[in-house]
């Protein structure tokens, strides 16, 4: 994943083509079919799945909860991010949607004989989760799965991830179109003196 | 930021003065340039005009969905390391897709190319397996143009800041941006060495000019539109300039595929198919080629009729070849403190230190650094280093500390140019329009990979002297995975055999036919072309309007 890193560095974008396609299903499509649908992530825990029964949305959102867990600080769940993943699978990613369908058939079959008497990936406790996932870690479908895990908890609100910012506030990335210096320690004067012997 | 003011309409059967094709710096300039001469220009433009609601801090958009980039479902490319191999497909070519060009979304680094930039073939000689040679025009040819886009476009630096600066009419119009984080670190590390380091210049305004808004600080800027119009790119200047001019109608989502000549083997217009796919011919009395150092050998290769079998303007072989980028050696660091190079422009310092190297290294060229902003935070957690945690509590932890405290060292260099290094149509694959598809064929220098890992080495130094705590290197290899900064393939000279345009831009075999962008670079300088591409854009149109004016075109 380190190899082109450059393509986005350089300035630039997208057709993040070779990059994606290493281990993401992620195909382009021009700007008429990219439309998402309007956010909804507005009305909190009601918004609404197009793409995925409520099964199936579980255990995506318990696996992303697990790429960004709750803990100390809100995750993947308070995010949202289910609702960004179910309007990809329609929409930029609708070429992973028979990789998903997969994945989740094949974790859940792997769910019932290793953990007998449970049936579904989001029943079981997050150790259990994090132990089935390590172990499926190198396929198509998890690089997929935390590709658009995290996509969904960056990406603009409007894209049906990222509630309220949760995933900006995490990197202390603010949803604002201005700063005042100083941006940081580096930048302070009084630093910049200790650093340089004078003030840039 | 206003949107797009309206200009003339002309009917595509006039024959107008010019038609430009590509609304870049190069593009948007000459249109600006020749307006200002009193002749009428049809500006054609495959992408969009965005407005003030498309300027959004869309990481999505930006990174992944190509939402203002050539787009790899309708322009699909490939891409080979020989010219033995079979070209996969493969999106390898970058660019902006939209009124203003690449300096739409670009990061602004405008520096000056140096005089040994135009002159090194002869200073310090060839190196086997490249083409070599010195530019047909000097930097003091150059000089007065550059001084004409830093003052009409607004560029913020600071004049003769370090040794070696080159000689300049007059300063910049705009003092220096607020220096960040990454500044005052380079800046350390530099004084720690000894060595020169100083504001960048950078096309966004540090302060209103021409009643346009200053930097905001905002921090979404490498890839991004600005929502201030803060960036001095040609949507935000030349293409409201030549509109308002009343002699320029922009013709935008117009993709223009064959430039037309007579049986004189003069251009009389172009075809062209407009947003609903239907095709146009633009009548001309002279057509000016601006649309970037892959599109614009491309569109040459698609012209060819029987009179040009090979391609317009192509009796040399030349059109497509010694496709150049500016290499680059990347590594990533982590600080103490936090920089929060997040906030303000993504780069504020740079040091000149090695842009000529001491010949005993035996490297052609050279390069300057920055330290800056890496990535925003989507395209940060997608890429931390292999060594970091990749997914659960100790990933999101990590990020944290990543996006605040951590910096990229960013050496920009030379690369060479290689004959066997080229744009070309691919025999198989084609566009959405039916059209052959961009194929690139490159594989790097062994000189380049050598000199970028020099580079690299110097850079961990800096990092050092600066006081980082990590530092982690981006692998180096002979395929550089991606690129942008499109360079050499239309070469500038004085012999028609070995170049394809003359020292003013004209085709040395069409001479109504003029090509002014990246394309015309003859070597690929240091690291930041926009500004020279924009300078040669000013001095080309300055000398087309005068022969245009004595009927010499």
């Amino acid at each position: 994943m380190e190899l082109s890193r450059r393509q986005f560095i350089a300035g630039m974008t997208a057709a993040g083509a070779a990059w994606l396609a290493a281990g993401v299903a992620c195909r382009e499509r021009s700007p008429d079919a990219l439309t998402h649908h309007p956010d909804t992530s507005a009305e909190g825990e009601t918004g609404t799945l197009t793409h995925f029964n409520a099964d199936d949305a579980a255990d995506v959102e318990a696996a992303a909860a697990r790429i960004f867990p709750t803990d100390d600080t809100p995750g993947a769940r308070e995010a949202g991010v289910i609702f960004f993943i179910d309007r990809c699978l329609t929409t930029f990613m609708a070429d992973a949607a028979p990789l998903f369908a997969e994945g989740i058939t094949s974790l859940n079959r792997s769910v019932a004989t290793r953990f007998p008497g449970v049936t579904r990936f989001a029943a079981l406790t997050d150790e259990q989760q994090d132990t089935l996932l390590r172990s499926i870690e190198s396929t198509e479908f998890f690089g997929s799965l935390r590709f658009a895990t995290i996509a969904g908890m960056f990406a603009l609100p409007r894209y049906g991830g990222n509630r309220d910012y949760i995933g900006w506030k995490l990197v202390d990335q603010q949803s604002v179109f201005e700063y005042v210096p100083p941006f940081g320690w580096y930048d302070h004067p009084d630093n910049q003196q200790a650093l340089l012997g004078r003030v840039l | 930021m206003q949107p797009q003011p309206t200009g003339r309409t002309f009917d595509p059967a006039d024959e107008v003065d010019f038609v430009v094709i590509g609304s870049g710096p190069a593009g948007a300039s000459m249109a600006r340039e020749l307006t200002r001469q009193k002749f009428d220009v049809v500006l054609l433009e495959q992408g969009r005009s965005f407005g003030p609601a498309d300027m959004e801090h869309d990481e999505l958009g930006a990174f992944i969905t190509e939402r203002w980039t050539n787009q790899s479902e309708t322009q699909p490319q490939t891409y080979r390391q020989r010219e033995s191999d079979t070209a996969r497909r493969r999106q390898f070519v970058g660019y902006a897709k939209a009124v203003g060009g690449t300096s739409f979304h670009f990061t602004g680094n405008y520096w000056r190319f140096r005089p040994i930039d135009f002159t090194e073939y002869s200073a310090r000689g060839g190196v086997d397996g490249a083409a070599l040679a010195d530019w047909p025009i000097t930097y003091d040819e150059l000089e007065p143009y550059y001084t004409a886009v830093e003052w009409a476009i607004g560029v913020s630096g600071l004049a003769n800041a370090a040794p070696g600066e080159p000689p300049r009419s007059r300063p910049y119009p705009l003092p220096p941006l607020n220096v960040t984080g990454p500044g005052v670190l380079l800046t350390a590390g530099c004084d720690k060495l000894g060595w020169s380091s100083m504001p960048a210049p950078m096309a966004i305004l540090s302060r209103e000019y021409n009643g346009r808004q200053p930097c905001h600080n905002c921090g979404f800027c490498l890839g991004f539109p600005c929502e201030w119009g803060a960036k001095s790119g040609a949507n935000f200047t030349m293409v409201p300039e030549a509109l308002r001019s009343g002699r320029c109608e922009l013709r935008s989502e117009c993709y223009v595929h064959r430039i037309e000549t007579n049986a004189a083997g003069r251009v009389t217009g172009v075809l062209y198919f407009d947003r609903e796919k239907r095709e146009v011919r633009q009548r001309a009395k002279a057509v000016v080629l601006c649309a970037n150092g892959a599109e614009s050998p491309r569109l040459l290769l698609l012209s060819a009729n029987a009179q040009f079998p090979h391609g317009l303007a192509n009796s040399s072989g030349m059109v497509g070849k010694h496709f150049m980028f500016n290499g680059a050696a990347l590594s990533r660091a982590e600080f103490a403190h936090e920089i929060n190079g997040h906030r303000g422009p993504v780069v504020s310092r740079i040091s000149h230190h090695t842009y000529e190297l001491d010949p005993a290294l035996g490297f052609v060229g050279g390069g300057g650094f920055d330290f800056r902003f890496d990535v925003p935070a989507m395209i940060m957690a997608l890429s931390l280093p292999a060594s970091e945690p990749q997914w659960g509590s100790a990933f999101k932890h990590r990020l944290r500390s990543w996006y605040t405290h951590s910096l990229l060292c960013y050496a920009h260099t030379t690369s060479l140019p290689v004959a066997s290094n080229s744009v070309s149509l691919d025999p198989e694959l084609k566009d959405a329009w039916g059209l052959p598809a961009l194929r690139t064929t490159f594989r790097e220098h062994e000189h380049d990979l050598r000199m970028y890992r020099w580079f690299q080495a110097r850079g961990r130094e800096l990092l050092d002297a600066a006081g980082a705590l990590r530092i982690h290197d981006d692998p180096i290899n002979d395929d550089p995975g991606f690129t942008v900064h499109l360079l050499g393939t239309c070469r500038m000279g004085n012999d028609p055999r070995t170049s394809v345009v003359d020292k003013f831009h004209r085709a040395h075999d069409v001479p109504n036919l003029f090509i002014v962008d990246g394309s015309s670079f003859v070597t690929s300088g240091r690291g930041q072309p926009t500004l020279t591409i924009q300078a040669l854009a000013f001095r080309a149109a300055d000398h087309i309007g005068q022969f245009a004016h004595r009927r010499q075109i």
